[in-house]
């Protein structure tokens, strides 16, 4: 029973950091579903939301301001920035590369990256600033049926809930609505979508908002874990085997992708590390992103595209 | 590179023979692209509810004036003058909602979707309803929906394409999908319709049906209709005028009987001995 506790613990600590890997894979699938791109900022942009609302929120309690209409304001604050950046990426970024190829506007997201690292924290400022949104304490749970119980930490079923309310939100959006239909429209095929007088830049403004809108919600609860800080865009390389493996065009891929690393990971890491000298936990997910992309390149969830030739 | 060919005016009895008003019109038009010179003073005009080609051997620019007439490409010279304005830096978008609507060359439609909501993406521009509104789907949001997929499940009866609404284009023959991409083009009410070569690829039977398709929208839904084809018959037998283009120059324009005479256009496509 003591072991099987334990297994339970592991594995819902495991599921439920796994939904935060899906947060920040999500903004991802967003922006390669309606565009095409590899959006290799989507870990900055998760920088910039959290050092704005941040950055915000010390502002505002520096001068009396009640708590909860803080956080609306920053929050609001914080939003406002991820519209801006928005614009400006669309507007000086990706505008003028319509219609070229997928790999150009990939190296456009990696300078994108470099300025938005640099001017978020240059505004912002570059410590590591404490975020507290969240509880961050822990519940023991089943404690008469196991001993000790089973740890859960609260601010991890937090993001379970936010991210489950994220993912009913913009697959209605995605698939009842006719701009959901304009953006997989334009994911498809920009000049077909073009010629039907879908207007690109207007499509490509609305996802890179929905991503920064994302980005600020992985930020919130992000930000509650580590703080608000710079090593918060390496998220950007974690999330990369959860959509290998759940596949880049799949909202729901990028949740059960999340689920599998989390789960992976942490289990690999109590049961399988002490017999090969642990650290397992910081390379299990790109191995088995690796396996995934022999058996299934287009991962779990993922279109599979067939090339005429 | 034939650069002595003459350019030879619209005839008298090809302008008597067109139908109405000129609908759009193309004045000494040139596009390069850095040393490529795609297109070089071409003019030409498209008149209301006829069916126009543009002919010509491979590389002679004839997709490069479509791209031109929807916007895609900027020509570096020259005037566009469509329904009586003369047009300034086209982007796709204002074309199409201007009413200008049009297919590819390689088929081009949005492969994950079914035929139904590919049609549906033609209606965008014709939909009002604010993103929020649409996110909530209620009241005069659902209405609208319902009175689009009306108009849509009219085109899909008329292109006889019922038996497929619901199946990803990307599982469909290819003679299908090119029907579902007129259906597409239709779906946005267009008064000019490009169809760049609409029935590539395709065996007799699907070419019979298409040119079917392509007179019946001329004479029912009332748009006038540019293409591009390479199969000369179907060109013979559809088109009101044709204007035949080598190496981005007009080298002849007019009548089908006209062309089929015309000097340049036989050199042009059987070679010129040397």
């Amino acid at each position: 029973m003591i072991l099987f506790g334990q297994v339970l613990e592991v594995l819902i600590g495991g599921l439920l950091s796994g939904v935060l890997y899906s947060l920040v894979a999500l903004g991802f699938v967003l922006i390669f579903k309606a565009s095409g791109v590899f959006n290799f900022a989507q870990g900055a942009m998760v920088l910039l939301a959290g050092l704005a609302l941040v950055r915000s929120l010390d502002f505002l309690a520096a001068r009396g301001i009640p708590v909860w209409a803080a956080v609306m304001l920053g929050l609001l604050f914080a939003a406002v920035i991820m519209a801006i950046t928005a614009w400006l990426v669309e507007r000086f970024v990706l505008g003028p590369l319509v219609n070229q190829d997928g790999l150009t506007l990939f190296m456009s997201t990696i300078g994108a990256t470099f300025v938005l690292e640099g001017a978020s924290q240059m505004i912002f400022g570059s410590d590591v600033y404490p975020l507290r949104l969240f509880p961050n304490d822990a519940w023991f749970l089943f404690e008469s049926v196991f001993p000790g119980g089973i740890l859960v930490n609260k601010l991890d079923v937090w993001g379970g809930l936010i991210a489950g309310a994220l993912v009913a939100g913009l697959a209605v959006f995605f698939q009842r609505t006719k701009t959901g239909r304009a953006l997989r429209a334009v994911a498809d095929d920009h000049a077909a979508a073009q010629s039907v007088g879908i207007p690109i830049s207007w499509i490509w403004f609305v996802v890179w908002l929905a991503a920064g809108l994302v980005a600020l919600v992985a930020a919130t609860v992000w930000g509650t874990k580590l703080g608000v800080q710079f090593s918060i865009t390496f998220l950007a390389l974690k999330a990369l085997p959860v959509l290998i493996i759940g596949g880049f065009t799949s909202v729901p891929g990028a949740i059960v992708g999340g689920l599998i690393v989390g789960a992976g990971e942490k289990l690999a890491e109590v049961y399988l590390g002490p017999h090969i000298g642990g650290g397992i936990e910081y390379w299990f997910a790109y191995v088995l992103a690796l396996a995934v992309l022999l058996v299934r390149p287009q991962g779990l969830f993922g279109e599979r595209l067939i090339e005429r030739i | 590179m034939k650069a002595d060919v003459e350019t030879r005016p619209v005839s008298a009895s090809a302008a008597a023979k067109a139908r109405g008003d000129v609908l759009l019109s193309v004045d000494n038009v040139s596009l390069s692209f850095g040393g490529v010179r795609a297109l070089r003073d071409v003019s030409f005009d498209i008149r209301k509810g006829e069916i126009r080609a543009i002919i010509g051997p491979n590389g002679a620019g004839k997709t490069s004036m479509l791209n031109v007439i929807n916007g895609f490409y900027h020509p570096q010279g020259g005037i566009i003058t469509f329904k009586g304005k003369r047009r300034h830096d086209m982007r796709p978008y204002l074309a199409a909602s201007q009413g200008i609507a049009r297919t590819f060359q390689n088929v081009a439609l949005f492969r994950g979707m079914s035929t139904l909501d590919n049609i549906m993406t033609g209606r965008t521009l014709k939909m009002r309803r604010g993103i929020l509104a649409q996110a909530i789907y209620w009241g005069a949001s659902q209405r609208e929906e319902i009175r689009h997929r009306k108009a849509v499940e009219h085109i899909i009866d008329f292109l006889e394409i019922k038996h497929i609404r619901k199946t990803p284009v990307g599982k469909l023959p290819y003679g299908l999908q090119k029907r579902v991409e007129l259906g597409r083009a239709l779906a946005t009410e267009p008064e000019l319709l490009l169809l760049d070569e609409p029935m590539a690829g395709m065996n007799l039977e699907e070419k019979q049906d298409m040119s079917r398709f392509i007179l019946t929208v001329r004479d029912t839904f009332d748009t006038t209709i540019a293409l591009i084809e390479h199969d000369m018959g179907v060109v013979m037998d559809l088109s009101d005028r044709i204007v035949v283009l080598d190496y981005g120059r007009k080298i002849a324009d007019g009548t089908p009987g006209e062309v089929q005479r015309n000097q340049a256009v036989i050199d042009a496509y059987l070679g010129i001995p040397h």
